[in-house]
């Protein structure tokens, strides 16, 4: 089974702390993001993940090896894209994705099908043969995120995949994330600064701020609790229905609590009935509070 | 794949990248013009070398001695182009990595780091040899052209301590390269070194205390040419004599640049397996 082991990983540069006693386990194929401010020490635990930094102290295991004494095996099993992708510009994106094939080990005959298959999925098929040093931000950006899904390792590492892609292309890559984490069984950790790409792409979401591991929670889409934004507030509002345990209101929106097996529209039904003037329905998440919550506390 | 497999994809990679770089047309460029150039005095001197060299010594000189000096000039000249096409190719190997962030590309790939600074020395060496031969073409023809004497022994031996002195400054650049994370330092400072800390040296050692400093690369490097003629041309206390170099000499610059070989591929990867990219 795939797995992550991450026990009591620091990592100092001189006297700053960028990581500081982290420590994590993800032992099942799923979408792991990691939130923080700039600077909070994502993607330091990336580089460390991925070998291109060692830890200061502590250490990091991959289906049980450590990266650090083995990385030459241990990264066979681990694709990524950290920061934003270079490669080498006199070089044609097909010749960048073929020497990662012919690195992680797979045959010459092999690489052509993987090749087309990666880029069909990041949509640069046509751009495969022209040197990268004439790529856009964003054709590096599908190239990278190619590059580290070639040969279908068996974890993903992505630094703020999306960035430099416009909103289809963003939609595009958090689709085949999903898709690699649900369908291919694979572990996929995702650093991120978009709390909305957590929400819709995330499993778990963990929060770290300056260099120490603030938050870790499963629960990033909250089934039983709705957010209502409403326009029009009756005068008498008090909400008394058995399908409501709790609510509270924030400005123009109802925090509900739904009451268990109750669905959306009976609570809809109920609120239009009493003279709620109900815009929207959303589910709701405390992601936000607790990023402002964490982040507000000390961090940038 | 085997480790064999992993370095050839490696070279493979690299070389391409070097071959494709405005950096290799350049020195293209540059070595067409120099082999034109010394192919034209070669063919204008020919019969008049004391007015080109200026020496009385070089009057009347049999066919088989005058086709060594000429090979002793085209040599004089050669050895600058190994170190211009090393600072050019060699320099930026790992500074680039980092400065230009493919590291985080590259570093994160399933490979061991001998594998990668290996595959990436050889096709240095090899954008390198390529460029230098060119020249070394340009000279053997000249030669066998005016002096039917293509080819004769000492070439070949020219031929091959200049391999050597290429991969021995290929080591040296990869070695300082491997230091900096930027490209311009890593090339400031292999000409500081080549041109300047190792001439000095050189100069003062023999001004002061008479000392042939044969330790330098500088110096060792100069069988090159010695090899047709023995003059170092920074040899202020040389008698001008228009012998070759014998085996000793020979010998002791070859195992000197081979040091340099050794040692600075072994730093460079010692220094190479414990970089981080920040």
């Amino acid at each position: 089974m795939v797995s992550i082991s991450i026990s009591s990983v620091s990592k100092r540069f001189g006297s700053l702390k960028a990581l500081d006693d982290v420590s994590l386990d993800i032992d099942e194929p799923m979408v792991m993001g990691i939130l923080g401010p700039n600077g909070a020490g994502k993607t330091t635990l990336l580089k460390l993940i991925t070998g291109i930094m060692r830890p200061s102290s502590g250490k990091i295991l991959i289906n049980g090896r450590s990266v650090a004494n083995d990385p030459k095996n241990v990264l066979k099993d681990v694709g990524s894209l950290i920061e934003q992708p270079e490669f080498y510009p006199y070089l044609t994106g097909y010749e960048s994705l073929r020497f990662v094939c012919r690195i992680r080990g797979m045959d010459s005959s092999d690489c052509e099908d993987e090749i087309r298959r990666v880029a069909e999925m990041t949509s640069i098929k046509g751009y495969l043969h022209r040197r990268t040093g004439n790529y856009s931000r964003g054709m590096k950006q599908r190239l990278g995120i190619a590059a580290a899904m070639a040969c279908d390792p068996e974890i993903l590492v992505l630094d703020e995949p999306t960035t430099s892609l416009d909103p289809k292309g963003m939609k595009e890559i958090r689709d085949i994330i999903s898709k690699i984490s649900r369908e291919e069984r694979h572990i996929v950790i995702l650093s991120t600064h978009l709390l909305n790409e957590a929400r819709d792409v995330c499993d778990r979401v963990t929060i770290i701020n300056g260099g120490k591991l603030a938050y870790d929670s499963r629960a990033v889409r909250r089934s039983d609790i709705i957010t209502v934004r409403v326009s029009k507030v009756p005068e008498n509002m008090v909400i008394n229905s058995p399908f409501v345990q709790e609510y509270r209101t924030e400005g123009g929106r109802l925090i509900i609590r739904k009451s268990t097996g109750t669905e959306n529209h009976s609570v809809v039904k109920y609120l239009v009935e009493s003279g709620w003037n109900v815009d929207e329905v959303t589910s709701y998440d405390d992601l936000e509070d607790k990023y402002i919550g964490i982040v507000g506390k000390g961090g940038e | 794949m085997a480790g064999r497999g992993r370095f050839l994809t490696v070279f493979t990679h690299y070389f391409t990248n070097y071959y494709r770089s405005r950096s290799f047309y350049v020195m293209l460029i540059l070595i067409l013009l120099i082999s034109s150039l010394m192919t034209y005095l070669s063919f204008r001197y020919s019969n008049n070398l004391p007015s080109f060299l200026g020496g009385t010594q070089f009057q009347n000189l049999p066919v088989s001695e005058k086709e060594n000096v000429f090979a002793f000039l085209w040599a004089f000249i050669l050895l600058d182009v190994p170190v211009f096409a090393s600072v050019f190719f060699g320099s930026p190997a790992v500074s680039s990595e980092i400065e230009n962030k493919t590291s985080y590309h590259i570093f994160s790939l399933p490979i061991g780091r001998f594998t990668l600074l290996g595959g990436k020395y050889l096709a240095a060496f090899a954008v390198t040899l390529v460029v230098t031969s060119i020249y070394i073409a340009f000279e053997a023809a000249v030669l066998g052209i005016e002096f039917h004497a293509f080819p004769f022994p000492r070439f070949y031996i020219s031929y091959g301590l200049l391999i050597l002195f290429i991969l021995s400054l290929t080591s040296l650049t990869f070695l300082i390269s491997s230091i900096f994370s930027k490209n311009l330092y890593a090339y400031i400072t292999v000409f500081i070194i080549y041109f300047l800390v190792f001439n000095v040296v050189e100069i003062l050692l023999q001004l002061l205390y008479s000392y042939n400093a044969f330790f330098l690369l500088s110096n060792a490097s100069s069988i090159v040419q010695r090899v047709f003629i023995n003059v170092s041309t920074s040899n202020f206390s040389s008698a001008g004599s228009i012998t070759p170099a014998g085996i000793h000499e020979v010998l002791t610059s070859s195992f000197v640049m081979l040091l340099y070989t050794v040692i600075g591929f072994v730093a460079a990867l010692f220094v190479f397996e414990r970089r981080e990219v920040h």
